[in-house]
Order: structure tokens, then C-alpha cells, then sequence
């Protein structure tokens, strides 16, 4: 069932697009992410959809009611959403207070506030922090006590604005921890944007990508992952090996696609003669040194031409005609010897690549 | 949280409260009851003057003043103020009597139709104090005289013969102006003549405390100078009395109901008669005898004022109708 | 120098005997300043909010203007309520010269800027987001300003705490409107006035300590208040 939906939005301040003709279903109960690279448009279109600017063009329906323009319709569909702010204000009282806010401004009863604000606080692992003084906490802590502000008013929908971008590994996962207790818990319609990726993919039901003030997919964590429909999907997701080529050839849906002097195989549906892109992601392309019998259609030889390492990985950039990109283990790396400027073998499996069409 | 918010906000309000209640219990309090002819109680008057520094400052006022509330059945509200503001108050009908003792400026109040019913009460003289070496050497002269002599005396030593001015339009300030024009000065010359000429600006009080200080000359009247002598140590001396030009009379003023916005003219006729009445004059002629060793006013009903300046016999013994 | 540890001496005495006239200068004293307080605060506060939370042309001019009334001489404010309450002044027919109530009106006017010009301070000095964050959780427009005066709480009390010792300290408009009438119109400030132009200087001086020492207390308790309420 369709809880949020956008036509059209497009937004602009001072003349200047910030949001071009987005198009977003919300499902209720789904945890929606929104990825993008920063000053993409995703606190905008966040704040556009919590209601609390007025698009420039285009219409909000929530449940099916268009709720875009009429101030005391936002008013009280706003009341039904909660948002929670990337570096979230506390006010100058305690974490109980603070979470109260929401339920005395909608004038409940002391006893039901009460009950709610301990749920709320126990969900998010607070419950020891009722009566300190919120301003003081640490940057994790106040995303929770966030969190739990946001949630004790029972909103039927969830917006949550980079909840982690600014918050150290420790933290992260403590509010990851919770976001995940409250997605099992709730079963709440989430819709969170952020520049992490693999908190996307880990966290999300379904990704929407938006680049540029625009909506360039939305699919699976799998299709935006594996299988992205564009260029700048690709590049943002990490696929960080795009080789231009031409389909040559096609057996079945077994396409091969001339990459300057070499071949790569695919499995696509596009048609011979067709302009593509070649997408593999570095984690799959496979090193070996001699000529194994790996089940990997595609092998090319190469020249190491860079190394570099990233955390526990090592990057091998090897020079094959066109310049690909892998990655492996550092253990890894060590057994294979591997130098710059020495000879290693590539690989990588038909169905790794992904193919989407190239406009010249 | 709000709750402790409530406790104090409470506390403080108590507390105003209560001060308040404490400034309803001033002493200057009425007593209610009317004559029993009435039997709804009037609501109280507030009855206005403005009375000069030189009367307020020997605390004849703190004394008259509950004698006069009691039997008008007004309180009396005494503004303390120069001449010169005391008169103003009155053209703009902001009190409902003046008491004053400058007769140029008195004379054009009631000459422009702000002033009636002028009666004169009380009379002292002028003095003229110094260091008690006299420098000068004035000792003994008359007014127009020592003047002469403080202006020659200080052209050529400005710092060790000096005289402080009022300057303020003040009656007092009105007197000495008249002593310099009647020595043949043109005050206007003398104000700006040199150092040794001092314009305090102020009230009689501080002006003795300045004459004091700098050893110099000034022009005062008896009460305040023995008022002040006693209350502060002054190192300046009385040095010329006698003289008819120091006649200092005190009149007390009505404002005049068609000419302004005054609404008490009643108990303003009422307080001039009550001044000049017998029992007040004795009272008035009585004041500071025990405390000073001499009377600080004489009462003008007795008849002993006969010098040249006094006011004619029915300024001061005709009732107001 | 002398006239310091006598009067200093003098004050002990008038407030060992409990002296019944300095007492009702003092509470006069109080009331007409608290008074004045209350009423520029419970103005003041409402305005302010209404400034700050709006923009419109010459905002900045008009708090410039504010500011500038920070250090209005008091004679001045004092003269100028005079002439309006004068009987023969426009408010005249109120008859309220030489009044306490005037006095208060005429502090309130004389305490306002100050007020008014701190309070817009204080809230200027909460994060902007604070507001927009009331809203997203579901306040009204009153709610989320009252937060935001919540939050701006502590400088907003220095206003009132500064307010009211502009009030209690003036002597020029309290003398001009008031008149300095004996268990009237007296207040701590023109009694000593008064007195030292009466060359009552002991008894000056010592009123005078009075003074400083209950405007000392008063802010030192409001200051613990401040600070508890934090």
C-alpha cells in the first residue's frame, strides 16, 4: 500500500534546482533508503516530504491525499510523520523532557507520557539516561535520544536524515543496533537518506539513488549494487570498472563486447552492434598468477600499475589494454608476491559483468 | 521543574505584597473619620505645594505639615523645589500653592494671572558668611559695602578672596543679585568678572558646604545657615547682618483656578489663612528657639516687621475669602 | 572619608531600630522598582519574541534604535514623562504627577529599551534549528516560541536582572515625576539626594549603604535563581 508518493517534485531556491522531477513511492512498512553523494538533494527532498517547505512544483499525496499546498492539511499530516534531523537539537533539559516534547504539545495524559517516553527510552538503550541533562551527552547519545523523540509519538512514517554521518565506528553501530530493533519492533515505514552505501544496502528494503537533484533508480539493494542502469549509478555504487566497447557478438544472451584490443563476456539481452559499458565491480575480478583453470570466462593479462592498500584490502590497479581495477585480500596479496610492475593474470566471470547501454 | 518555577515566583509576589502593605502603613497615614454630618467618608485630598530649599531645609515643613493635614483632612504632598521650578509647577497647575521668597518673580507670577491671594507669613534675614579671617576685611559693613569690597578684594587676589553664587534664580540667588545692582554693579559684568566668582548651582546646602570649603564668601539666609551649621561643621562665620536690604519674607501663593488646571483652590485659601492665622504664627515664631538658641523666623503678625520692605498690614492679617 | 564609617555606623542603627520612615522608603523603594520590572518584562518579552521571530524591513534599524535607548540619561526619560503628565500636558487630566504610580509608568519606559533589546538578543542566541525542531516534532508556532524562550532562558533573565537595577539606581526621573514627597513619592535614591542637599550627609551616606546592600541581596538571590534555573 502506497503511504507516501511524490508527482512531479520539483523544487528550487532562489531560482537555483535543487530537485528535478522526482518520482518516489514509499510502501508502507518498507525501510526506504536514499542514497547520494552529499548536496545531492537528499535533506531537501527529506524536508519536502516531511512537509516542512512547500515544493516549488509538483504534489505530496500521503494515503492517497494530495496534502501539498493547504497549511493546516501539512499541519496535521506533519503530525503523523516524525523526522530526525542529521545533527539533531536537543533542547536544555533532560533526556526525559526532551522526549516528552512531542506527547505533552499534543496534550496526553502524564501517565500514558510517561509509559511511552520508558518504551522509547528502553528501545534505544537509554533507559539509565531519563533524568540527565541532554545537552550534554555525546554525539551517539543525542542521535538516540533523537531517535526516541521521534518515535514516541507513534509516527506512521520515519524520516531519518543521515543518522550516522557524523558519529565515530563505536556509535554507528550502537545506532544501527537500535534502528534495526525499531525496524524489527515497529514495523514502521522508514525512509532514511545517506552517503553510506553499505549502510544502505545492509539496512534498506529498497534504494532510491539520487544524483544531481535527480532520481536515477530505484530498485533492490542488489539491482542498485550489482546491476546499475547508468553511468553515474554505476560510478557512485563503486563500480569503478566501466570499459567502453560494442557488442560483437551474441550467443544467446552470451554477449561478446569488444573493450580496444581485448573481449569481455557478458550475459545481457542487448543485440549485437549495440554501444555498451562493461561494469565489474572490483571485488569481482579475480588475480592469479598462473593460467588456472578458473571457471571465469573473461581472463586478461596484465601489468601491475598500482598498489595500494585500504584498511585490510589491498587495490590492484593492472593495465590489460584498459585499466582495471581489483580487490583482495592483503594475506592474499602477500602470497601471490604481488609487485608493481609484475605480470598477473585477471579474471572474471560472465555473469560479474554487467552491461548497460552507452549513449555516444 | 515548573513546579520549583511556581515556589519561587510565589515567594517573590509574597513578598511585594507584603511591602506594599508596609508602605500603606507610612506615618504620614490619614486618619478617616469624618464629622458625623457626613455620612459617607469624602475620598482623601491630596493637597499640593511647592516650596522653596531654604524653607525646606530647616525642617519647618516636617513640622507643620502633620498640623496642617489634621486640620484641613488633606494630605499634604510638600514638593521641594528652586523658585524658579516651584513657580512653574504652579503656572502648569501641576500643585495648588506655592511658597516662595523671591518678590521679582512673584510679582510677575501673579502679574501674568497665575498667582492669587498672595499673603506673607514669616520674615528673616539675609547674611553674608565667610572664612573667619576675613580677607576681605567686610566685617562689620554694610551689604552693598562688603560687596564691593569681596569684588575689589577678589579682582586682585582671586584665590584667597572668593565668593559662591547660588546661580541657580533661586530666591536667594534673586537677593544677591539685587545687592550687586543696588552697590552699582551690573551683574551680568560680575558673573563673568574672574575666578573669583563662583557659580554653585545647587541648593543652599550645598552651596555653604562649597563656601566652606574654599574659604570663600556667600550670601545666606539665617535659618539655613544655623540648620546647616549644626548638622555639619562649616569653618565660615557670620560676618555681616544688619541690614535692611537682607529682609528675606516668606509668602505663600494660591494658584489660580481660572488661569490653570487646579481643582483645590478651597483648602489652597484655607492653608494661606491657616498660616496666617494667630496659632501658626506662634508656632512659626516658636521654631528652632530651643534648638538654636534663636528664632529661624519671625511671624509677621505681631506687627515687628516695620523696615522698608516689609509687606503692608493687609498682606499679612486679611484673610482670603 | 569620616563621613563613611559614620554613616556606615548610622546604617547599622536605622536598621537595628527597625527606623519606621527609612523602612517605608525602602519598601516604596521596592515595590515601585519590582512593579516597574514585572510590568517592562511582561511587555517586553511578548515584543521581543514578536521582533525576533519576524523579519520585516528595518528590523535591524529598528534594533539599533532600541539599542541606542540603552543609555538614555534618565533626567531626560524623566522630563519628558513630566511634560506629559503635567496637568497642563496632553495626559494631564489623568492627574497622575508626583504620584508613585507615574514613577513606575515612567521607569517602565526607562527600562523597556534595555529589556526589550536583551530579550531579542537572548533569543537571537538560540541555534536557529531549535525553533524548526519544535515544529518537526509537532509544536504550534505558540509552542515553538515558547521553547525557544525556554531555551533562551538564561540571558533573558540577565535582561530582567539588569532592568530592574536600571530602575532601583535612577534618581533624575524618579525626583522629576515624583516629586521627592515625604511618605509619598520617596524613594531610597531621592531621599539621599535630598539629604545631601540638605547637608544631612551621615544620614545620606548611610541610606546609601542601605541601598547598595539591598541591591547587592536582591541580585545576588536572583542570581542563585538564575543559576538553579538553568
Amino acid at each position: 500500500m502506497v503511504l507516501l508518493e511524490t508527482l512531479s517534485l520539483r523544487h528550487e531556491y532562489d531560482g537555483r534546482p535543487v530537485l528535478i522531477d522526482v518520482n518516489l513511492r514509499i510502501n508502507s512498512g518498507e525501510v526506504f533508503a536514499l542514497i547520494g553523494p552529499t548536496g545531492a538533494g537528499k535533506t531537501t527532498l527529506l524536508r519536502l516530504l516531511d512537509l516542512l517547505e512547500t515544493p516549488t512544483f509538483g504534489n505530496i499525496h500521503f494515503n492517497g491525499v494530495d496534502v501539498t499546498n493547504s497549511s493546516r492539511q501539512r499541519a496535521e499530516t506533519r503530525r503523523r510523520m516524525s523526522f530526525v534531523q542529521q545533527r539533531p537539537i536537543v533542547f536544555t533539559m533532560s533526556v526525559y523532557d526532551n522526549v516528552s516534547c512531542g506527547l505533552r504539545w499534543r496534550r496526553e495524559k502524564n501517565e500514558t507520557i510517561r509509559k511511552k517516553v520508558d518504551n522509547a527510552l528502553e528501545l534505544v538503550n537509554l533507559a539509565d539516561y531519563r533524568n540527565r541533562n541532554a545537552k550534554k551527552l555525546s554525539g551517539g547519545e543525542t542521535q538516540r535520544v533523537a531517535i526516541a523523540r521521534a518515535l514516541v509519538t507513534e509516527p506512521e512514517l520515519l524520516f531519518l536524515d543521515e543518522p550516522t554521518a557524523n558519529l565515530d565506528p563505536v556509535s554507528t553501530a550502537k545506532v544501527e543496533e537500535v534502528l534495526a530493533r525499531v525496524i524489527r519492533e515497529r514495523k514502521a515505514t522508514i525512509m532514511m537518506a545517506t552517503h553510506n552505501m553499505s549502510q544502505g544496502q545492509r539496512i534498506a528494503d529498497r534504494i532510491g539513488v539520487l544524483i544531481g537533484g535527480k532520481v536515477l533508480q530505484i530498485g533492490s539493494p542488489n539491482d542498485i549494487f550489482c546491476l546499475p542502469t547508468n553511468m553515474e549509478v554505476a560510478e557512485f555504487v563503486g563500480v569503478e570498472n566501466i570499459l567502453k566497447g560494442t557488442i560483437i557478438n551474441k550467443d544467446d544472451n552470451l554477449v561478446t563486447i569488444q573493450v580496444n584490443s581485448s573481449t569481455v563476456q557478458a550475459i545481457s539481452d542487448y543485440e549485437k552492434g549495440e554501444a555498451v559499458y562493461a561494469l565489474i565491480r572490483p571485488e569481482d575480478v579475480i588475480f592469479t598468477l598462473a593460467k588456472n583453470k578458473t571457471s571465469a570466462r573473461n581472463v586478461f593479462e596484465g601489468k601491475i600499475t598500482k598498489i595500494a592498500s585500504v584498511g585490510p584490502l589491498v587495490r590492484i590497479e593492472v593495465d590489460c589494454g584498459f585499466p582495471l581495477l581489483g580487490v583482495i585480500t592483503k594475506r592474499s596479496a602477500e602470497e601471490l608476491g604481488l609487485k608493481v610492475g609484475g605480470r598477473i593474470r585477471a579474471n572474471s566471470k560472465a555473469t560479474a559483468v554487467h552491461v548497460i547501454k552507452r549513449w555516444a | 521543574m515548573i513546579k520549583k518555577n511556581l515556589n519561587i515566583f510565589s515567594i517573590l509576589i509574597a513578598v511585594t505584597v507584603i511591602l506594599s502593605l508596609l508602605i500603606g502603613c507610612a506615618p504620614a497615614a490619614q486618619p478617616a473619620p469624618p464629622s458625623p454630618q457626613y455620612p459617607v467618608h469624602a475620598p482623601l485630598t491630596r493637597f499640593k505645594i511647592a516650596t522653596t530649599t531654604s524653607l525646606y531645609d530647616t525642617g519647618l515643613w516636617y513640622y507643620l505639615e502633620p498640623m496642617f493635614e489634621k486640620y484641613a483632612d488633606v494630605e499634604m504632598d510638600i514638593i521641594y523645589a528652586g523658585t524658579g521650578i516651584a513657580l512653574e509647577y504652579g503656572k502648569r497647575g501641576d500643585v495648588d500653592a506655592v511658597v516662595v521668597h523671591d518678590p521679582a518673580a512673584e510679582a510677575q507670577f501673579i502679574a501674568q494671572g497665575y498667582g492669587i491671594n498672595q499673603r506673607y507669613f514669616a520674615y528673616n534675614f539675609f547674611l553674608i558668611i565667610g572664612p573667619p579671617n576675613d580677607p576681605a576685611g567686610i566685617k562689620g559693613s554694610t551689604a552693598t559695602e562688603a560687596f564691593k569690597k569681596i569684588y575689589e578684594a577678589g579682582m586682585k587676589d582671586p584665590d584667597t578672596v572668593k565668593f559662591v553664587s547660588r546661580g541657580d534664580n533661586s530666591g536667594t540667588h534673586s537677593k544677591e543679585k539685587l545687592i550687586w545692582s543696588k552697590a552699582g554693579f551690573n551683574y551680568a559684568y560680575i558673573e563673568k568678572s574672574g575666578k573669583w566668582y563662583i557659580e554653585a548651582g545647587q541648593g543652599m546646602g550645598p552651596t555653604l558646604m562649597m563656601a566652606s570649603q574654599q574659604q570663600a564668601y556667600v550670601l545666606a539666609d539665617i535659618s539655613t545657615f544655623l540648620a546647616y551649621s549644626k548638622k555639619n561643621n562649616l569653618t565660615i562665620v557670620s560676618l555681616v547682618e544688619q541690614d535692611p536690604i537682607f529682609l528675606n519674607v516668606y509668602d505663600a501663593i494660591a494658584v489660580n483656578p481660572d488661569t490653570t488646571k487646579v481643582q483645590n483652590i478651597n483648602i489652597a485659601n484655607k492653608f494661606i489663612n491657616w498660616l496666617i492665622s494667630p496659632e501658626i504664627q506662634n508656632v512659626i515664631g516658636g521654631y528652632g528657639k530651643a534648638e538654636y538658641g534663636r528664632p529661624l523666623f519671625f511671624p509677621l503678625t505681631d506687627g515687628s516687621c516695620k523696615m522698608e520692605g516689609c509687606p503692608p498690614p493687609e498682606k499679612y492679617t486679611t484673610p482670603v475669602q | 572619608m569620616n563621613a563613611i564609617w559614620q554613616g556606615f555606623l548610622k546604617a547599622i542603627e536605622l536598621i537595628l531600630t527597625l527606623n519606621p520612615e527609612v523602612l517605608e522608603i525602602t519598601a516604596r523603594t521596592l515595590v515601585i522598582s519590582i512593579s516597574s520590572t514585572i510590568i517592562a518584562g511582561l511587555m517586553c518579552l511578548p515584543l521581543g519574541s514578536l521582533i525576533h521571530f519576524h523579519n520585516f524591513h528595518g528590523k535591524r534599524t529598528l534594533i539599533n534604535l532600541i539599542q541606542t535607548f540603552y543609555s538614555v540619561p534618565t533626567v531626560a526619560v524623566g522630563l519628558i514623562v513630566f511634560l506629559l503628565f503635567s496637568r497642563s500636558g496632553p495626559l494631564g487630566f489623568l492627574e497622575l504627577l508626583f504620584t508613585p504610580q507615574v514613577m513606575v509608568i515612567g521607569q517602565v519606559i526607562l527600562i523597556s529599551p534595555v529589556i526589550l533589546g536583551l530579550v531579542i538578543a537572548a533569543l537571537s542566541g538560540v541555534d536557529k534549528a531549535a525553533y524548526e525542531t519544535a515544529i518537526a516534532i509537532g509544536a504550534s508556532q505558540f509552542q515553538a516560541t515558547t521553547i525557544v524562550i525556554r531555551e533562551a532562558r538564561y540571558a533573558i533573565y540577565s535582561a530582567i536582572i539588569l532592568g530592574f537595577g536600571r530602575a532601583i539606581s535612577e534618581v533624575g526621573l524618579a525626583l522629576m515625576v515624583g516629586g521627592n514627597i515625604r511618605g509619598y513619592t520617596r524613594v531610597m535614591t531621592t531621599a539621599i539626594s535630598l539629604d545631601t542637599s540638605t547637608g544631612d550627609i551621615v544620614l545620606a551616606v548611610a541610606l546609601g549603604i542601605i541601598l547598595i546592600s539591598l541591591a547587592l541581596i536582591i541580585n545576588f538571590s536572583l542570581s542563585r535563581l538564575q543559576q538553579r534555573w538553568r
